[in-house]
């Protein structure tokens, strides 16, 4: 049924239809309507489940951690700060592989307080383990919530689907909710070979010397790397119950393409509307979608951009000292290519601050003029 | 606990290759081995408690028992269980003094719960003159008992469960004492009190009105002919105002005189002006009486208002009904017309000096400071004492009271006649109607000990309810308590550990009264019976301190898995010993500090 909701309300529809059975979350901008409609449903028990209330983002955290270890399918959501107080739980529910999903609504990092839209939160989580799939649109929100729970369930790691604030939390857009009993034939309940159980209880997370813990963090490298293998078949099957289409990263328009341009976020969509101006005056430029950040793409990217002559990296975040970590992370993938694209790292949009259709076909434009970047990183808008 | 050896338990894998790893980080097999328990010092055990209110009540009435039972919809049950430890909730529900309310831990909160109106509410609940349905065979002994108060009535009522044959004595010609002819029908009705008689009547209890000791029978006639004597005969008499005039005139009467003759159904005429001398029950009663037959009353007390030993309810309501108070003035002469009518009622002005004896402000005399009270009659009510003529100096008596031991036995000199006991009002004891019911109990008790050879002392220290002296009824008979858990008679609730978050607000219900202007229209009681709806929401009020409700957080918030429920329909939780790592949270959430942490005698072993 299609319905005009929030972006928040998608992933709270989302977390419904899959049958989730403990909530648990803090409330924080703007992530809040999200927990906020899933207490009501909860209570109203049009869903099964347990919603904890908690006093922080790491007890949060740490209790979908614990009902996740008693097999029990978990869900939290969070935003900025809230996700930096998770930290320490980030790790260890990637480390126990807890098949948790969690909500992150993109969210600049104070000081200066800013509630508003840049993925610096979740990028700097890059390190904890968890897959991180990035979004454009409240389709895509709701659809990947459900795609989550089977990537988790099947991998053992926890997946965090992000969104940036406000464009897309607080924004309403046509949304397909499909019923839930379609969304039961493509996603099993949960039930682990491992888990808490009274009746025979075992020791989970316990001391593990240096005779085995190397060999434990290098199983969980392995089977993140499956996860890039897993997660096209599990976009597959989606397709094939519910007709949407999604994948590791997207292309547009990328086949002879001159000039990439990548994106992650809400900024992919402003950019849509730039590549067709462009292409109306001939330019030969596309887009890459930047879905699935972690486990990071290496192939699928070298794939993507290694044929194009310049690639746009458009950072919505900082790591200061170095600059957009989209940037960087593509530099470090195509490094093994012989013929190596000439990439020009841009940052937008810090802080929510909007970038605009036309900010996206002057940095192209920027990238075209020029054969090597002017500075790196450019940032795009900065008030000299 | 079981101590099994961990190396016989435990297998250990050896990891060849990452890929014999499970996913997840576990052991391979079960943990069951490693006994947790093993690391406790501490350790937590279900033990109940006493409530506040009981260990409150001068008699130990088990209120949270019996309160229960009234949200359980357990109407007769709760009544029966009440009478174990306070026979007479109909006549106590009505005119206690209500120690339970004043120690009441839900008052921490909002409001004490209203645990009189409830007691109340379960004393109507069955008919008062139900004999107990479970008396047993009489064990030989005859007990002669003196007086028909509510210490005789007690007495009575628990030697008569005890198997004790049973005659009561009363000089008067109506039985109850000062519970038919001191407390006013408004606040007491007397039907109340002649069917509690007709309930120890169907006991098998004799009663013998108009048959005075000393009088009619002697007490040494008694000791031939009885095992056991119990002294019940109460306070009578009015202490005097040691003036002039005193006794010359018939328009001065003391309060015991005047509510006993209105109890009997004597016409008296006070006049249309009474004051009334003193500051206690008596003489807020006596005021209340005289309202009631169209006197203008002023109370005359010679301390200030906070000293008064009255009920500050009674006071309150008195005040409502037209009562005047003049504090802080004491009657200094009486002048007397010829016809024994009164000219006037000389007081003078006091002041509160330095603490007395009785810890309240000594009043002093105003040198000088005279001034008259018109009145046309007035009525000394400054304390009552004993009569005890009829001891006839085979009992000793000190201070105006009967000497007694711990068992409440008397010092009488030691022959092969029967052993004599007292209790109530003629003891060195508050004069409160629960008080003297305590007594009645523990008199009983004493009795039977002696008929059995038992020491007194020992039983008391098994008996005795949280900081005493009440003592358990119950206990003494080995009656199950209302929750089938291990229960501690002796340790009282701490109230710090009650955990306030786990209740909700929810205040008290509003006493139901009638206005002044009706009460004094008549000597008909102006409250009535809780409604079985209002009952049960007071009762849904009571926290149960110190009593485990099956609340399930224990269970719910023990980390270790090691609270239990009992199974088979049994009541509570036990520990899984070999678990519980004595980490107290189940104690620290335990709403009701029904749980005790105790230190474990020896450090468990190990291998």
């Amino acid at each position: 049924m299609k319905q005009v909701i929030k972006g928040n309300y998608a992933v709270s529809q989302g977390v419904k239809l899959c049958r989730v059975e403990v909530i648990s979350a803090y409330p924080i901008t703007p992530q809040t309507t999200i927990v906020e409609d899933l207490s009501e449903i909860c209570a109203r028990g049009e869903i099964d489940a347990k919603f904890i209330k908690v006093e922080s983002e790491h007890s949060a955290m740490a209790a979908v951690a614990g009902s996740s270890s008693a097999g029990v399918r978990s869900f939290t959501a969070t935003s900025g700060q809230g996700l930096l107080l998770m930290h320490e739980v980030l790790h260890w529910a990637a480390g126990a592989r807890l098949p948790i999903v969690l909500a992150n609504v993109n969210r600049a990092i104070g000081p200066g307080w800013n509630i508003w839209a840049d993925q610096s939160d979740s990028l700097s989580q890059r390190d904890t383990g968890w897959v991180q799939i990035y979004c454009e649109s409240n389709q895509e929100v709701l659809d990947s919530v459900i795609m989550a729970y089977r990537l988790a369930e099947k991998i053992l790691l926890p997946v965090m689907l992000t969104y940036d604030a406000f464009f897309l939390s607080h924004t309403s857009e046509i949304v397909d909710i499909p019923e839930i009993e379609q969304v039961d034939t493509f996603l099993p309940p949960y039930n682990p070979e491992f888990k808490l159980d009274v009746d025979n209880p075992r020791m989970f997370g316990g001391m593990t010397g240096p005779d085995y813990y190397y060999e434990e963090r290098y199983i969980i490298h392995k089977d993140a790397l499956e996860t890039l293998e897993l997660y096209p078949k599990v976009c597959e099957e989606f397709k094939e119950k519910f007709s949407r289409e999604y994948d590791i990263c997207e292309e547009y328009q990328t086949d002879d393409a001159e000039l990439i341009v990548v994106t992650a976020g809400t900024i992919t969509s402003v950019t849509r509307i730039a590549l067709d101006k462009l292409h109306e005056q001939g330019k030969k430029v596309g887009l890459m979608k930047i879905r699935m950040f972690r486990p990071l793409p290496v192939e699928r990217w070298c794939k993507v951009l290694g044929n194009a002559a310049k690639v746009v990296v458009i950072d919505r975040n900082l790591t200061a000292g170095l600059g957009g970590v989209f940037a960087n992370e593509i530099q470090a993938a195509l490094y093994p290519l012989q013929n190596r694209p000439v990439i020009f790292p841009v940052i937008a949009g810090l802080g929510g601050r909007d970038v605009t259709p036309e900010d996206v076909e002057n940095i192209i434009n920027y990238a075209l003029k020029n054969d090597q970047p002017t500075d790196i990183p450019l940032f795009w808008g900065l008030k000299e | 606990m079981t101590v099994k050896k961990r190396s016989d338990l435990a297998k250990t894998y050896d990891f060849k290759s990452w890929r014999d790893f499970t996913p997840m980080n576990t052991s391979l097999g079960t943990m069951l081995h490693n006994l947790t328990g093993s690391w406790r010092f501490i350790k937590p055990v279900y033990e109940d408690k006493v409530p506040a209110c009981q260990n409150a009540c001068p008699a130990g009435n088990d209120i949270e028992g019996w309160v229960r039972l009234l949200q359980e919809g357990k109407y007769d049950k709760a009544y029966w269980y009440l009478k174990r430890e306070q026979p007479f909730p109909a006549i106590l529900g009505r005119i206690c003094f209500k120690f339970c309310e004043a120690a009441c831990n839900r008052a921490v909160l909002d409001d004490c719960i209203g645990i009189n109106e409830l007691e109340r509410f379960v004393g109507d609940q069955v008919a008062l003159s139900t004999p107990h349905p479970d008396l047993p065979e009489y064990n030989g002994k005859g007990l002669a008992v003196i007086g028909s108060g509510p210490a005789g009535m007690s007495a009575a009522y628990y030697a008569r469960l005890l198997g004790f044959k049973i005659t009561i004595f009363e000089a008067l010609p109506v039985m109850g004492g000062v519970l038919r002819v001191g407390i006013p029908n408004y606040r007491l009705p007397r039907d109340v009190v002649a069917s509690e008689f007709e309930g120890l009547k169907n006991m098998g209890i004799e009663l013998r009105p108009e048959t005075a000791v000393g009088k009619d029978i002697t007490l040494d006639e008694l000791r031939n002919e009885y095992d056991y004597i119990f002294l019940a005969t109460g306070v009578h008499t009015s202490m005097k105002l040691k003036l002039e005039g005193e006794d010359q005139s018939h328009q001065i009467m003391s309060g015991l005189g005047m509510l006993k003759k209105v109890a009997l159904g004597e016409e008296i005429d006070p006049g249309k002006k009474v004051a009334v001398i003193g500051g206690g029950n008596t003489a807020i009663d006596a005021a209340r009486t005289a309202i009631r037959l169209g006197s203008d009353v002023t109370v005359i007390y010679r301390r200030s208002e906070s000293e008064m030993p009255a009920h500050p309810e009674e006071v309150e309501e008195a005040r409502e009904e037209g009562v005047d108070f003049r504090f802080l003035a004491a009657p200094e002469k009486i002048e007397l017309n010829d016809d024994g009518t009164i000219r006037n009622l000389v007081c003078c002005e006091m002041e509160l000096g330095p603490p007395d004896e009785s810890g309240r402000r000594r009043p002093i005399k105003k040198e000088g400071m005279l001034f008259d009270v018109k009145t046309d009659s007035i009525v000394t009510a400054i304390g009552e004492i004993p009569l005890f003529d009829y001891l006839n100096e085979i009992v000793r008596t000190e201070n105006r009271t009967v000497a007694i031991n711990e068992c409440l036995e008397v010092d009488a000199k030691a022959d092969d006649k029967a052993r004599i006991f007292a209790g109530g009002d003629i003891i060195d004891m508050p004069h409160t109607v629960a008080h003297a019911v305590a007594s009645g109990k523990r008199a009983a008790i004493a009795m039977d000990c002696d008929r059995k050879n038992v020491d007194f002392a020992d039983t008391l220290k098994k008996i005795v309810i949280g900081d005493g002296p009440a003592i358990s009824f119950s206990k003494y008979m080995g009656w199950d308590p209302v929750n089938p858990v291990s229960y501690n008679n002796h340790v009282v609730v701490d109230s710090k550990k009650i955990v306030y978050d786990y209740f909700s607000k929810a205040l008290k219900l509003q006493k139901k009264i009638q206005g002044p202007d009706v009460r004094i229209t008549s000597f008909k009681p102006f409250t009535s019976t809780l409604t079985l709806e209002d009952a049960q929401q007071e009762a849904a009020r009571c926290i149960h301190c110190g009593r485990c409700t099956e609340c399930d957080n224990c269970l719910i918030f023990c980390p270790d898995m090691s609270v239990l429920f009992k199974g088979n329909g049994q009541f509570g939780y036990t520990f899984d010993y070999d678990y519980c790592k004595g980490c107290g949270i189940c104690f620290t959430e335990c709403p009701r500090n029904s749980i005790t942490m105790i230190e474990e005698e020896s450090p468990v072993e190990e291998d």
